[in-house]
């Protein structure tokens, strides 16, 4: 397939998606409600505790993500899943190929995942009070990272999503897979938060998880999605 | 005209096979795949498709020269079955629109309406598909089988749930293609089937 089909195609997926979840508001709904419910919890529990300012940047680092990861795990999965419950999958398979609608529904769960960022991180700074020192490099550690937990997410839901038992499945896959990519992507946001250290190794390591992450699910999506 | 050919194929799903030896070739006129319940005349029309792969054997179209198989050729096959589904929440123009171009054809909605027309579907097309009878949803598969207006056609119990004027319009869709392509069709109505040219028959 040409570049340019690739992409129109790909962007039909993504189009397919998009105005399916404007009308349903499902998956936008659960994920938003759950970011809520965890940063009011975080409110009314963390902010009470004495906590020396040198480690606040990390804590708020670690809650970000805590809330970015579950956040995601409540709605990414759902992308190829509900197309194989509901039967939908079936026509899709019968018009396009696996690394076209990977990248449909890549794009659009990315694009849910920089919504729920835009939501959480103003509500998380306002509530525990927490400037960043970085915002540039802050906002490049979320988005790189956050390519790296939607490309895992995505392709684990199209693995998923015609096994048994598969939330479960999704959730004991994405943690070990995604471990090395969050634990960076925590230390790079804090230190972009409180503007400490050099950055360049984390850039580095996020990139490296990002393209392999890429490379591996573009390669494997064809034996997933033609089974 | 692409040139159908299926060898010697063979499916089973862990077990014993389900079936064996289907061999076909034919490159037009109306081909019956019947059999009795569980013969698998759905999974072959799958495997015809290049949605499912063969257990052993081969399916391949040729085309300009080459031979490829059904799922790198995916233009060159309309399917529709039963167990295709569309998005409740699209109406059935967007759901064939954005399927058309997700297959990267060079489809604008009003070729799609003018699919749905066909299939007597002009007015319901801006209706949400929840809101269609299961009758219109077998409508719009087989809208969507003909999208690309394929010269190879394979549909799955294609009257199921459709009235007079449904079977009318579906039979003068197999009558119009079957002489310039080739059309498979798998049932257990015969009812279904004017004359067909061929019959592969499942045990």
């Amino acid at each position: 397939m040409q570049k340019s089909s690739f992409l129109s195609a790909a962007i039909a997926v993504f189009s397919r998606e998009a105005r399916q979840e404007l009308r349903r508001r499902t998956t936008v709904a659960s994920v938003l409600f759950f970011a809520l419910a965890a940063l009011t919890l975080i409110a009314f529990s963390i902010t009470t505790l004495a906590i020396a300012p040198a480690d606040r940047s990390r804590l708020d680092s670690g809650m970000l993500w805590i809330l970015l990861f579950f956040s995601a795990a409540s709605g990414l999965p759902r992308s190829f899943v509900r197309e194989e419950e509901t039967g939908t999958a079936l026509a899709l398979r019968k018009v396009a190929a696996g690394e076209t609608v990977l990248f449909g529904k890549l794009l659009f769960n990315y694009l849910l995942f920089l919504a729920i960022c835009l939501a959480a991180v103003p509500a998380l700074c306002l509530l525990q009070d927490w400037t960043i020192q970085r915002p540039a490099a802050f906002a490049l550690a979320l988005a790189l990272a956050g390519y790296g937990v939607t490309m895992v997410s995505t392709f684990l839901s199209a693995i998923v999503s015609r096994a048994g038992q598969k939330d479960l499945l999704f959730v004991l896959t994405a943690l070990p897979l995604l471990m090395p990519l969050l634990l960076p992507a925590v230390e790079a946001t804090a230190r972009a938060a409180a503007a400490a250290g050099d950055l360049s190794p984390y850039w580095k390591v996020l990139t490296a998880y990002d393209g392999l992450v890429t490379c591996g699910a573009f390669v494997l999506m064809g034996f997933v999605w033609e089974g | 005209m692409p040139q159908f050919e299926a060898r010697s194929v063979a499916k089973s799903f862990g077990g014993p096979p389900i079936f064996r030896d289907v061999t076909l070739l034919a490159d037009r006129g109306l081909v019956a795949v019947t059999g009795r319940n569980g013969s698998g005349k759905s999974t072959l029309l799958k495997i015809f498709a290049g949605l499912l792969r063969p257990s052993s054997g081969r399916v391949e179209i040729s085309s300009g020269g080459a031979a490829r198989p059904p799922d790198r050729c995916r233009r060159l096959v309309g399917w529709s079955s039963p167990e295709v589904e569309f998005f409740d929440e699209l109406s059935g123009a967007e759901n064939l629109h954005l399927l058309a171009r997700a297959a990267g054809l060079p489809c604008r909605e009003e070729d799609v309406r003018a699919r749905l027309s066909q299939l007597g579907l002009q007015r319901a097309a801006s209706r949400r598909i929840a809101e269609y009878s299961s009758g219109m949803k077998q409508r719009v598969r087989l809208a969507f089988s003909l999208l690309a207006d394929p010269p190879i056609l394979l549909w799955d119990e294609p009257f199921s749930n459709l009235d007079e004027d449904g079977t009318a319009r579906g039979m003068a869709a197999v009558e119009e293609r079957r002489s310039a392509g080739l059309v498979l069709i798998a049932t257990n109505d015969r009812r279904d089937l004017s004359q067909p040219d061929a019959e592969v028959v499942l045990s």
